[in-house]
């Protein structure tokens, strides 16, 4: 708002944000949504033909970093979904019976350091960090952190999430399950 | 508890009632990892890892790290991941290729076959007198079966194929392809591994037979998973020919597997993954080269089991090998490798990949809610109040027959069907017996 101070012009009215600062608030709205456990909003945010996937990371020789993440297509992943898959896992978490999210964890979202790497006009390449921490039922706490690769595809004001790579700081999965979205 | 032996009243196989101190007891693991898995054949890995010579990767004997390598000369290798002369790892990644490996501590280097290469300060030092032999890596006993990598560190304990026994039988075709060819699958690269906060049995017992927890999995077969086009997890619900569903347990040796046996040897071919045509054909023509191949045995559904005592295998489509590493009474690190059929076009490959990681671990839609189970349990196990009374295995007690209903499960196999704790009441006989402590009662064989 500082800015519009002495410009008569602008008196009264938000400058037009950024395309930075319109992907920093899809970011974390979509956040919010997972916390607040409004899923199916959540996936109307992908695009039709989204990619979402999450390799393994693993210890590799300093002259080998190509292989430290399982490679996508082809190798073992965490996740490796589109959006029908995804729907697959968004129906499962809402009947009440996916025990392992039977009650719901509490999660909170936190994605930082939003840089826009490269401005198509049909498609921007997103890069951030982020922590996700889940508690579930009492006491259990997982925490998780990493960097997120994204594609996204302005729509309108907004964007559609066209493909998710999810890099997590783990090897060996330092939990039992991995029932969160990124 | 006097660490020595155990009580026969904390597992009283025969009556199916087992104390919950034995998934919480310091002391009892503590014999279990000696006495238990130190006697004991362990799966390490797949010989689809480590094509090339040179090929190595790092797996877990137990609690013991260890290095498995194809060596120079072709060799499998199952070595210590300890270093002869002060104790570090030698190998601190997950996988390579490495004709040797030098400990960073005071440089030892060792082969990819053990033998200790290179000594700093040799003959300054030692004056050329120590004894290479003796201080190279420290080797496990190695089988090969079928593609699968087994090793001990134990000289006493029998070959793998005594300790297997007649679950050859289900190992075997387990690590066929769906066509019935032997050696038939190929690790997908990438092994996960995550933790749980419980005991390594509560995994191991379920995947022994527990066919009585359906409701779990309720979530899963609401969504449906299977590529068949129905409703369900499980792509074999497809096959409408009749059979017999059946807890197989070996007493011997403490394996079991869950198992249909059909009726019929030939049977036409039921669309198993109709979702996906290409994928289909592939299953169609397998299935009938596998009665082709295997006869009256290609009657058997493996629908999975467990390899006494660090693996759990599911077959039958969702082909994974889940590798317990025990850490302490209430953590236990899960391993997973993920296989397809070697033979398999690319597409089916591909599909399999994606239902298996769908499937399975802790991003998978079924097995996340098996893992809460068994984290659950703990806090049974290990409630003081709760200790008035055992758990609770009676399910369909007094009704299992031996090498029934083929005699090509094996004389050794002992057979209950339908939803039963058989499997369950079988495995804790076994880990009594080898903790040391009395047996009795007819369900437990003997
Ligand atoms: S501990 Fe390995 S060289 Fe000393
Ligand atoms: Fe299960």
């Amino acid at each position: 708002m500082m800015a519009t101070i002495g410009d008569p012009s602008r008196q009264g009215a938000a400058p037009a944000p950024t395309l930075k600062e319109r992907v920093e608030d899809f970011l974390s709205y979509e956040g919010e949504l997972l916390d607040e456990r409004r899923f199916d909003e959540w996936l109307e945010l992908f695009a039709e033909d989204a990619r979402y996937w999450m390799p393994l990371a693993r210890n590799v020789e300093h002259n080998n970093l190509e292989e430290e993440y399982s490679r996508e297509q082809q190798d073992a992943a965490w996740f490796d979904e589109d959006k029908k898959t995804l729907l697959q896992r968004v129906m499962q978490l809402k009947g009440g019976d996916h025990w392992a999210e039977e009650p719901f964890s509490r999660t909170t979202h936190i994605t930082a350091n939003t840089r826009i790497e490269n401005a198509a006009e049909t498609e921007l390449t997103v890069k951030s960090r982020f922590i996700v921490y889940v508690n579930r039922r009492e006491g259990e706490v997982r925490l998780f952190v990493g960097k997120r690769i994204d594609v996204l595809r302005p729509v309108g004001a907004g964007f559609l999430i066209a493909k998710r790579s999810i890099f997590l700081d783990q090897s060996k999965l330092l939990f039992k399950n991995l029932t969160t979205f990124f | 508890m006097d660490g020595d032996t155990i009580d026969g009243r904390l597992v009283d196989a025969g009556s199916g009632l087992i104390d919950r101190r034995i998934f919480s007891d310091k002391d009892i693991f503590e014999q279990e990892m000696k006495q238990v898995f130190g006697k004991s054949w362990l799966f390490v890995g797949h010989e689809s890892q480590i094509p090339n010579k040179g090929d190595y990767f790092t797996s877990q004997a137990g609690r013991d790290a260890v290095v498995v390598t194809r060596d120079s000369d072709g060799e499998v290798r199952v070595m210590l991941n300890v270093c002869t002369h002060r104790g570090m790892p030698v190998c601190r990644y997950d996988k390579g290729n490495a004709k040797r490996f030098t400990c960073p501590y005071h440089g030892w280097t060792f082969s990819n076959n053990g033998d200790l290469s290179g000594l700093p300060l040799s003959t300054e030092g030692y004056g050329g007198q120590l004894d290479r032999k003796k201080w190279g890596l420290i080797q496990a006993r190695v089988t090969l079966y079928y593609g699968s990598i087994w090793a001990t560190f134990d000289e006493t304990v029998p070959p793998f194929e005594d300790t297997l026994g007649d679950m050859a039988v289900m190992l075997r075709d387990f690590m066929q392809g769906p066509d019935g060819e032997d050696d038939g699958l190929e690790v997908i690269d990438g092994i996960l591994k995550f933790e749980i906060h419980s005991n390594w049995k509560f995994g191991a017992e379920n995947n022994a037979g527990d066919l009585y927890h359906d409701v779990s999995h309720n979530s899963v077969q609401r969504v449906g998973l299977a590529l068949s086009g129905l409703r369900g997890r499980h792509v074999w619900n497809a096959d409408k020919h009749l059979f017999k569903t059946l807890n197989v347990a070996y007493p011997a040796g403490g394996h079991a597997a869950r198992v249909n046996l059909y009726d019929d040897e030939q049977r036409e071919y039921h669309p198993q993954w109709a979702v996906i045509p290409e994928v289909d054909e592939y299953f169609r023509a397998a299935h009938y080269a596998r009665q082709e191949r295997l006869g009256e045995k290609a009657r058997l559904l493996n629908r999975g089991g467990i390899v006494f005592p660090n693996i759990a295998y599911n077959s039958a489509g969702r082909w994974q090998i889940t590798m317990w590493v025990p850490r302490a009474p209430n953590r236990t690190e899960v391993w997973k490798w993920y296989f397809v059929p070697k033979n398999a076009p690319q597409k089916v490959k591909d599909t399999l990949r994606h239902y298996l990681l769908r499937y399975g671990g802790p991003s998978g839609m079924v097995e996340q809610d098996d893992i809460e189970n068994w984290a659950s349990a703990q806090v049974g196990a290990e409630s003081a109040a709760a200790n008035r009374l055992p758990m609770n295995y009676t399910l369909h007690m007094g009704q299992a027959r031996w090498a029934w209903p083929v005699p090509w499960f094996g004389e050794g196999a002992y057979v209950d069907e339908g939803v039963s704790e058989h499997a369950q009441r079988i495995f804790y006989a076994h880990w009594a017996e080898m903790m040391g402590g009395p047996v009795s009662g007819q369900e437990t064989g003997r």
